[in-house]
């Protein structure tokens, strides 16, 4: 088996994208995890803990997705977890005083991509360096939430279709599943199939290249920060819907759960190099660790350490292949 | 800073205009305008008593960046510094609970802060795996960890020595703050070592350029795996101060520092990408935005409007930075 994907990996180096190395291993320790909980704890696979660990998979990888092709074009967002809860509040809010789903979905998309437009722009125009252009947004985000409200906004109008944004279902299957399912595929499809996705993993790689062959690398990576954004708006509001409310002290850490899932997934933080498949693993693994710590009935707070130990382990289980396979 | 310094002599030829393109000046003139500021606008705010305040404030930043800045210029991230602060305090406080010593407390801490830094900086600089990934790791199986032993309850400090109540409470000839007093010793001390000694010089190379400071004969990988112990261990005493201050082992201390750290860290000139910037600058970051924050509160603003000032203020310094940066090399 490893001496096949020795093999392929040298031959078509883009073939080995869809299950390179690190989704490999990921997979294993998937499968691993899986089986592990499962004996010591068969009610694993019931249908009820795994439409359980989906919805809780829903809201990290909808904005993992976007945060993939961010990463891969090399740059990072760490303003998505307090984006978060501002986009809950704000949906929440105009959802109360126009009762209508439409304008409360649009506000809270406005208003996250516009939060992604500034920090595309900061990063583009303006030429800060990501991490402290979205510390920078991060801070604002938080303060500003506050300043909008001191206390959760409270859902008035009950209306059913969005309730049903975080706990509806389409036959067996949770809403915000399908909606992190559709958002996904869109992602996988663009990164894999077409030109643009192309482009993302060429201004990752080399960006003076890109620039140097007439494409405009700033307008790309602008791009790949308006759909994090966009995919923080959808989030937000599942997320406000589920707690029936817009909570200012929502999404505390919730930019390093899913930069832990992307990077998991094998994704580079250098650029150029990385799947949303792998992410869709990533998160997979992190929420089937959560899954096992709570229906063992460990200690909740496990629930930080082990993705730290899975996060440094699985990336050096990543060196120590490529070594191997450059030996 | 040699490398630095000695390529802008070579670029700039007036005096002056060398002067003015130091970034520490540039920072210094900031510092000046924000203690104008407030000293018009806020009531007692130019106070002897004030102004120690502020500096025992920042105290905590300015230990805990010394080692985020010399972690930055080497060319990694340290962002596990905040989980640390929490960590520390648990081996110090309990074994100053059964021992009755703030020397025992104290020891157990920067040896529970050494190994923290050898385990960062083994698995950076000798496993190779990315910084951020590492200290991110880190961080979470710290803060997870600490919050597991304490099963999120603050652990007070029974034993009440004098000498660490004084750590906090204490000032030196009833002026500085004792926790100054070490965070500007220890600033001394670094800005020596980087300046003037050869592994300061180590530092700068490894970070400016790995394979030239590889070619030129350093060893890589020990200047960035020592680069992590000394973070560690300054995140260590700057733990200890936070537990003095707060009387106990708190589990959520330390949340967000990292951030604080890394911002005040590049508002300060040091740049994420390595090799550039100095311990003054970082010092600089630091006291900018404390007294702002300090001077935020004497106006009457609300905490939340410090938040977005000063998360305006880092985009702005930075994207300001890379404007003056790029028109000198010319576009």
């Amino acid at each position: 088996m490893s001496e096949l994907t020795h093999a392929s990996t040298q031959k078509r180096f883009i073939g080995g994208q869809l299950l390179g190395s690190s989704q490999l291993v990921l997979g294993a320790i998937l499968a691993v995890l899986c089986i592990a909980i499962s004996i010591a704890a068969p009610q694993f696979y019931s249908e009820a803990n795994i439409i359980a660990i989906l919805r809780q998979c829903a809201l990290v990888l909808i904005v993992a997705s976007g945060m993939t092709m961010l990463i891969i074009t090399a740059e990072v967002d760490l303003s998505v977890g307090a984006s978060l809860a501002f986009v809950g509040c704000i949906g929440m809010a105009v959802l109360n005083s126009t009762h209508s789903l439409a304008l409360g979905m649009l506000a809270a998309l406005a208003f996250a991509g516009g939060v992604g437009l500034f920090n595309g722009l900061v990063v583009t125009r303006l030429r800060v360096n990501s991490l402290i252009a979205t510390i920078g947004t991060m801070m604002m985000l938080q303060g500003g939430v506050y300043l909008f409200t001191r206390e959760a906004v409270q859902n008035h109008n009950q209306l059913a279709s969005f309730t049903d944004l975080g706990a509806g279902y389409v036959g067996a299957v949770p809403v915000p599943v399908i909606l992190a399912a559709l958002i996904f595929v869109v992602a996988y499809v663009t990164l894999r199939f077409t030109t643009l996705g192309r482009y993302l993993y060429a201004v990752g790689a080399n960006e003076k290249a890109v620039r140097l062959s007439g494409l405009r690398s700033e307008r790309l990576k602008l791009l790949a920060f308006v759909v994090t954004g966009l995919c923080v708006g959808v989030a937000g509001m599942i997320l406000s819907s589920l707690m029936n409310a817009g909570q200012p002290t929502a999404g505390r850490g919730f930019e390093l759960t899913v930069i832990a899932a992307v990077i998991l997934g094998g994704t580079s933080l250098l650029g150029g190099r990385g799947s949303l498949f792998g992410t869709l693993l990533g998160v997979l693994v992190l929420k089937v660790i959560d899954n096992g710590i709570i229906i063992l009935g460990w200690n909740q707070d496990l629930q930080m350490v082990v993705p730290g130990i899975v996060i440094i382990l699985a990336t050096y289980l990543d060196i120590i292949r490529n070594k191997a396979n450059v030996r | 800073m040699s490398l630095a310094s000695t390529a802008s002599a070579k670029d700039q030829p007036s005096m002056l205009a060398r002067l003015f393109a130091r970034q520490e000046l540039a920072l210094l003139v900031c510092l000046i305008l924000v203690l104008a500021f407030f000293s018009i606008t806020v009531e007692n705010f130019f106070s002897v008593r004030n102004m120690t305040n502020v500096l025992g404030q920042a105290s905590l930043a300015l230990t805990a960046g010394i080692g985020c800045a010399i972690v930055f210029i080497s060319g990694e991230v340290d962002i596990s510094i905040g989980s640390l602060l929490a960590t520390i305090a648990l081996p110090l406080i309990i074994i100053m609970n059964d021992t009755n010593s703030l020397l025992l407390g104290v020891g157990g801490a920067l040896l529970f802060g050494l190994i923290i830094g050898v385990v960062n900086g083994y698995l950076v600089a000798y496993a190779g795996i990315n910084s951020l990934i590492v200290t991110l790791g880190t961080m979470f199986i710290m803060r997870g960890g600490v919050y597991l032993y304490t099963g999120q309850r603050a652990i007070p400090d029974d034993a009440s020595l004098d000498s660490f109540i004084a750590l906090s409470d204490g000032r030196l000839f009833n002026i500085v703050p004792y926790s100054a007093v070490i965070a500007i010793a220890l600033l001394v001390a670094f800005g020596y070592m980087m300046q003037h000694r050869p592994f300061g010089r180590q530092i700068y190379a490894v970070g400016g350029n790995q394979e030239v400071a590889r070619l030129a004969g350093y060893d890589v990988r020990r200047v960035k795996f020592i680069c992590f112990i000394i973070s560690a261990l300054l995140a260590t005493v700057a733990g200890i101060i936070l537990a003095a201050r707060v009387g106990s082992a708190q589990h959520t201390a330390g949340l967000n520092f990292e951030f604080q750290v890394v911002a005040a860290t590049v508002l300060g000139g040091v740049s994420l990408a390595g090799g550039i910037g100095s311990l003054t600058g970082m010092a600089l970051g630091v006291l900018i935005l404390q007294f702002l924050s300090n001077g935020l509160r004497g106006l009457g603003l609300p905490t939340e409007w410090q938040l977005v000032i000063t998360g305006m203020i880092i985009i702005a310094a930075v994207a300001f930075d890379e404007a003056k940066r790029r028109r000198a090399n010319g576009g």
